[in-house]
Parts: structure tokens; sequence; C-alpha cells
């Protein structure tokens, strides 16, 4: 009986009590909509020619975690919630974060080595197509094979340099 | 689940043997939503982790605008998810409140926002399958490198309009155009290719001339790029300081493509595959480059964009399974619009709602890992 009771106050006052205002609500959609518009500003030539894609996609990341946690502290009231709520995420969010970092040395491995192999069946690497076009002479494979030993930033960082000029005109 | 809270308040004067005692203070659709949700955010935790180790961890990695995926969309369809979710947190608002009016309305519009973003991710998987990306083999024309395969592949599938048209038995002037223009690839672009590696297997013509053919058919948006916005913008540019691919190298391909130029005068020619602009590809009026398959939509050729089938591997896959959510939450909503949404079943809503935020919370991270990445 008295369990059954000390659950009933705890239950309405999740039910009942108003946490947000719809003011509040409204700010919050603002916030996101302006935190999106400030992920859309890396569509732009003038953000790619100035700001390293490392540093791009940092950004990304953490205005996409910023607006994640807005969604979660207020849309979906867990500011408001009482204990409980760490029983169900931090499980989760653990649970997540093993399975990500499960893969990094899947993706260390990957980024750095190719296999022969690998290297003879790959697709081609877009930024050196150019140089093939042209007439260089340059075998394929060679070329992948160079673009390979850079570190992949960098190689990633031509590659999206050379994307998104178009757009302007 | 609409009478949780119903069944915690009563239940304290029933008084028999079974006792409830909830390990959370929470009712027990909720307790299983965020279950749900936490199974959940494993699932895409690992979809999206699989992602970003095969998409850095991939040799090549076609650019957004060589798959023809437009940020825009992505942004809207941004702007339309965080909409509905601002709407269903007022219908859960409305529905505390016993306004039962005012929560089918915003849950109306709830329902409608999904709607819409489903809708323009039709439109966008729609115009990857109209340019031959699909996820799949039957229908995917997607060849990594423009390799003998690539091109065996490109005469196959000219062999097979060929045979088809031929086998009409009164050809119209359109059919006998298409014709024509079949023989006029198949002569100007994958004959010289094939022909130069038969006989420099080692020289690397024959590769120069199938990255053309490849070109020609399917022109990718970061390799124009690359050389430049006035270049492209002006197709009677004199010439390219990149040059001709072939000048000097390939005299019988040359002396080919000339030939052909003089002989043949039909309306529908290949004008720019003709010499001077070899490597400037067409613009459409709002910008977008002009391959054959465009120009020539019954074309259908296979095309060659490095890493473009793993591309289209995940990207329909992430948001495939994204899109499977938002249909069960379009689902979830026609159900709640038939109920009346007061006070009583505004536990329901709060679950959908839990969900939806789910739903958007996804997109929020997919946006900027699929679209500007």
């Amino acid at each position: 009986m008295s369990e059954s009771s000390h659950d009933g106050p705890h239950g309405s006052s999740d039910h009942h009590e108003s946490h947000g205002s719809i003011g509040l609500y409204l700010s919050i959609f603002v916030a996101l909509c302006v935190l999106t518009s400030f992920s859309f500003l890396t569509y732009f030539p003038f953000w790619r020619s100035s700001v390293p894609v490392g540093v791009s996609r940092a950004f990304m990341m953490a205005v996409s975690c910023t607006k994640a946690m807005l969604v979660i502290m207020f849309f979906m009231h867990l500011k408001w919630e009482a204990n409980w709520k760490w029983v169900l995420t931090v499980p989760a969010s653990f649970m997540s974060a093993l399975l990500i970092f499960a893969l990094v040395p899947d993706v260390g491995l990957r980024m750095r080595h190719a296999s022969h192999d690998r290297m003879i069946y790959a697709a081609e690497v877009p930024a050196n197509e150019g140089a093939t076009l042209e007439g260089s002479g340059d075998d394929h494979l060679h070329d992948a094979q160079e673009h390979l030993q850079e570190t992949p930033g960098q190689s990633q960082e031509t590659h999206e340099h050379d994307e998104e000029v178009r757009p302007a005109a | 689940m609409s009478n949780d809270d119903h069944d915690h308040d009563s239940s304290s004067g029933l008084g028999h043997h079974f006792e409830h005692q909830p390990a959370l203070p929470i009712s027990r659709g909720k307790t299983f939503m965020w279950l749900f949700l936490s199974t959940e955010i494993m699932f895409f935790a690992a979809l999206i982790g699989t992602y970003i180790v095969l998409r850095f961890g991939a040799i090549a990695w076609p650019s957004t605008h060589d798959v023809h995926l437009a940020e825009i969309w992505g942004a809207v369809n941004t702007f339309v998810l965080i909409c509905s979710s601002v709407t269903i947190v007022l219908a859960l608002e409305a529905a505390k409140k016993n306004n039962s009016g005012l929560a089918k309305g915003w849950m109306l519009l709830t329902l409608l926002l999904g709607t819409v973003f489903l809708g323009i991710k039709m439109y966008e998987y729609g115009q990857k399958f109209s340019h031959g990306i699909y996820p799949q083999y039957p229908h995917s024309g997607i060849y990594e490198k423009p390799d003998v395969y690539y091109s065996q592949a490109v005469r196959k599938r000219l062999g097979e309009i060929k045979g088809a048209l031929q086998n009409v038995e009164k050809r119209t002037k359109q059919q006998d155009e298409k014709i024509a223009l079949i023989d006029d690839i198949s002569r100007e672009l994958v004959a010289p290719a094939e022909e130069a590696l038969r006989d420099h297997p080692d020289a690397p013509l024959g590769r120069q001339l199938l990255w053309k053919l490849s070109d020609k058919i399917y022109p990718r948006a970061s390799v124009h790029e690359h050389r430049g916005v006035g270049h492209a913008g002006h197709p009677d540019h004199g010439h390219p300081d990149h040059g001709h691919p072939d000048t000097g190298n390939s005299d019988a391909a040359h002396r080919d493509r000339r030939a052909v130029g003089e002989q043949s005068e039909s309306p529908f020619l290949l004008a720019n595959l003709q010499d001077g602009e070899e490597t400037v590809a067409g613009h459409d009026a709002s910008g977008h480059l002009v391959g054959l398959n465009d120009q020539y939509e019954w074309l259908k050729l296979p095309i060659m964009i490095p890493g473009g089938n793993m591309w289209a591997s995940t990207y329909f896959l992430l948001t495939g399974f994204h899109a499977l959510h938002v249909v069960i939450g379009l689902i979830a909503f026609a159900i709640l619009l038939m109920m009346t949404l007061g006070k009583a079943n505004a536990g329901v809503i709060e679950n959908v709602g839990l969900y939806w935020h789910f739903v958007d919370l996804v997109w929020i991270f997919l946006f900027p890992l699929l679209y500007l990445f």
C-alpha cells in the first residue's frame, strides 16, 4: 500500500505539472533553426575556401550535438525528469559509445593501410583524374598509392576544396 | 497505455495481493518508450558508425554533386522536422490543458509536416533514380572506374537499344535518329578507346579515352569544378589551359573525329563531343552538368562514379531506415487523430512525441553527415 501510494505523487507530477511554457518551446525552436543555418553555412564557397575541412566538420558535429541536447532536454522533457532518466540514458549512451569505439580500430587501420589487392580493384581517386585527363600519363594505381600515403585528412581537404565552386556562378 | 495513469492512481485503493511497485516512477508506456528509444539509439549509433568507417576508409568517395545530392533539400527537411517537433510539443501542451480541438490541430499539422518530409525525400530519391543511381544491382548502373568492363557495359547497352530499334518494322524519323546517335557514340567514343587499349595496352591513351567516354556520359561536378568555373561557364572560351586530352597523342582517333565531324551533319549530333570543348561539359539553365544520359534520357548508359556504389548503399540504407521511422510516426499520428486528445490521453501523446523527437534527433545527425561532410 505504502509503495503504491508512493508512486502516485511522482507519476502525477510528471503529467500534470506544466514544465515548459510555449514561449520557451518557441525560443528553443528559433535556436534550432539558427543552429541549422549555422551548419548550412559550411555549404557556401566562402566558408569552404576559408575554413579547413577538419575544423568545419568538428563545427558541424558540435552544432549537431548542441541541437540534439536542446531537443533532448526541452522537447523530450529530460531536463525536468526525476533521477530515473539516468537509469535509462546512461547505459544506452554507454552501449552506443562501445559500438562506436569498437569501430575505431577499423577506421584507423582502413585509413592508413590498403593492401595491394585492394588498391588494384579500388576505384580511382577523383583528385588525380585531372592529371590523367591532361595526358600526363601517370598510372592510376601509382597515383592512388601515392594518394594513400598522404594523411587522410589532407587528401580529403584537397578534394573538398575542389567542390562547391559552381553554385556562385 | 492510455489507462496507465489511472491504474496508478486507482491501484492504491484496490489493495489486493499483487502490489504494483514500479521500478521507475513513470507510467509503463513511458518506461517502455524510453527503453525502446535506448535500443534505437544503439541501432542508429551502429548505422552511423558504420557509415563513418566506410566513408572515411573509402579510397574514393563521390562529392555531393557527383551523385545529385542537393544540400538545400536536406536543410529544408531539417527545418520541416524541427517544425514538426515543435507542433507535437504544442499538441501535448494543448492536451494537458484538455483542449482537444487545439491538440488535434497541432497533431494534424505534425502529420502534414511529416508527410512533407517524406515527399521531399521521395523527390530526392527520384532524382537519384533518374540518374541511374540505385542501391542495388539490377537497376544500378554505377561503375567504379573507367576500365574495359565499363566500356563493355556501355557497348552492350548501346547494342541492346540499337537492336530493339532495328527490329521495329516501320521506323519513324526519330527512331532513325536514335540509331544514328548510337552509331555516333560507338564510333566516336567507345571504339577509339577500345582500339587504343587493344593496340597499345601499356600506353595511357586508352585509359584517357575511356575516362573521356565516362565523362561524356555522366560528367561529375567534382571533376569539372576542379577545372574552374570560368571555363565551365563559357563553352566558347578559346582553349582551356589544360588542353586536349588527346592532342598529339591520338592521331588516329583525332582523324576519325574530324572525319565524322565533316560527314555527319544531323541536327541531333553530339555538338559538344566534337573538337574543341572536350573537357568542358555543357550546363543546363540551372547550372547542372549535362551528359549524354541527361541529353538523351532513353540512353540510360552505365555511369562511372568512383565510390558511387558504396555511397549509394550507405545513403539509401541510412535515409531509408530513417524514412521508415518517419512512416511509423505518421501512422501513430493518424491513430492519435482518431482519439480524443484530452487530458486522459496526454500520456500517449507524450510517448508518441518522444518517439518523434528521436526521429528528429537522428536526422539532426544525418543531415550534416550525408549532405555537408
